[in-house]
């Protein structure tokens, strides 16, 4: 494996689940599959299409989205919008991110010395 | 043409999505595409090109149909497929060479075998029946996989009492199983060639008045010294004692029934036919092969006893380490 694809394969684990946490973040406000993207996207999010529409059914039959059908513009499109419990989720979750990315900043300073490495 | 190519792409999918949520999907996945295929116009892009591209980036409808389904892209997970492995691996190391012998003996008993039909069909049944245990058991396991019945049974959490027990002596649960199962076959190889396999036994049945009871009391004998050392768990002096003791008369008796010529049955026709003395070869090569196996046996008996009392260690196959109890 070339580093290039050590790193690509590095990213994918690391990035992995934040999708769930920023569908919840965003759909705070009802949205459509599409416009989710788009605004993922737009976010910095790299997600592809065929991840995020069957990733939304699942959060649905989850419990943390519902989902209704708006009928009224030309174009039928399925809203889908957190529930309370996927709003908890998602604080959970954030909430936990941020203790990793703290925690990561503290490894990456020099504050913490290693067990041993004052031999 | 352009337009089938979305339904075509949406039918294809919806073919492997579950019944009761194809509508849904087939509408949500319609105005999904229109609303990528909008944006790509806008930004300029022709219908047709903006289409094919959109489709491009949804990929393969069977991969999309999976994930809308939520089902899994494998056969056995990782958390069965150790499991997996191992019932394989047990069924084909140890079922199935007794599975190959115990066909060999049956043909060269009943039907007079030569030697390239044994190997021949020894051949077919590592094949047929390899690859019926390989079946059956994946098959097993899948079924466990994706119905999530029996899961915890088969997959229960590893403890440190699992580990093999490496202690000089003690017989493995396998070999003590190994121990039992060929004087099991021997027996009812024994007796079955008297009634079934051949229109004329093999055996002298005139033995039947007493060596042959002998011999199967001796082969008894085996087995229950096999119980006692398993039971025990240590190689003993005594275990090794009875154990050369039991060889030195079971050796005996077979090598002086072949020597005296009342091993084979006189009326068996097997062996006429050939210009050779094959009855006389054959009794040959049995005392040989029997006298070296028994002495190679008291003598591996006798070194594992030696080598637990001095309380030196066993060698642990594959990793040239030596485990030494204690």
């Amino acid at each position: 494996m070339t580093t290039d694809a050590t790193l690509a394969s590095h990213l994918q684990e690391l990035r992995r689940g934040t999708v769930v946490v920023a569908s919840l973040t965003v759909l705070r406000t009802p949205g459509y599959g599409y416009s989710l993207l788009e605004t993922l996207s737009e976010s910095g999010f790299e997600v592809e299409a065929n991840t995020l529409y069957p990733l939304l059914r699942r959060l649905e039959a989850q419990g943390l989205l519902t989902s209704s059908w708006n009928t009224d513009e030309a174009r039928p499109r399925k809203f889908y919008t957190t529930t309370p419990q996927g709003d908890a989720v998602a604080e959970a979750l954030r909430t936990e991110w941020a203790r990793l990315d703290d925690a990561i900043g503290d490894l990456s300073t020099d504050s913490v010395s290693t067990p041993g490495s004052d031999k | 043409m352009t337009t089938s190519l979305v339904d075509r792409y949406v039918f294809t999918a919806l073919r492997r999505v579950p019944e009761q949520q194809r509508a849904d999907i087939d509408r949500e996945l319609r105005a999904s595409i229109e609303d990528a295929v909008d944006a790509r116009i806008e930004a300029g892009e022709a219908r047709e090109a903006a289409i094919e591209r959109t489709l491009l980036e949804l990929g393969d409808p069977d991969r999309l149909a999976d994930s809308y389904a939520d089902r899994p892209n494998y056969l056995i997970g990782p958390e069965l497929y150790p499991v997996w492995r191992r019932s394989l691996m047990a069924l084909l190391t140890i079922v199935l060479p007794i599975v190959v012998v115990v066909v060999a003996v049956v043909q060269v008993l009943a039907e007079d075998a030569g030697v390239g039909e044994v190997i021949g069909s020894a051949v077919g049944t590592i094949i047929t029946v390899g690859a019926h245990m390989c079946f059956w058991v994946t098959l097993g396991f899948w079924i466990v996989e994706r119905t999530g019945a029996g899961k915890d049974d088969l997959n229960r959490p590893w403890t440190p009492k699992d580990l093999p027990r490496y202690e000089p002596g003690a017989l493995t649960r396998v070999q003590f199983a190994a121990n039992l199962v060929w004087p099991a076959v021997l027996i009812l190889a024994i007796v079955l060639q008297q009634f079934t396999f051949t229109d004329e036994p093999l055996l002298d049945p005139a033995n039947w008045s007493f060596w042959w009871p002998v011999l199967i009391a001796l082969v008894v004998l085996k087995g229950m010294w096999a119980f006692w050392v398993y039971r025990l768990g240590a190689w003993t002096r005594q275990v090794a004692a009875v154990n050369a003791v039991h060889g030195v008369v079971t050796g005996g008796v077979i090598l002086y029934l072949l020597a005296s010529d009342h091993f084979f049955n006189p009326a068996f026709s097997g062996f006429n036919g050939t210009d050779v003395d094959l009855e006389g070869w054959i009794s040959v090569a049995v005392m040989i092969t029997t006298a070296l196996s028994i002495v190679y046996d008291i003598v591996d008996v006798a070194r594992k006893a030696e080598q637990a009392r001095k309380g030196l260690g066993v060698k642990i196959p594959g990793t040239g380490n030596t485990y030494t109890a204690g």
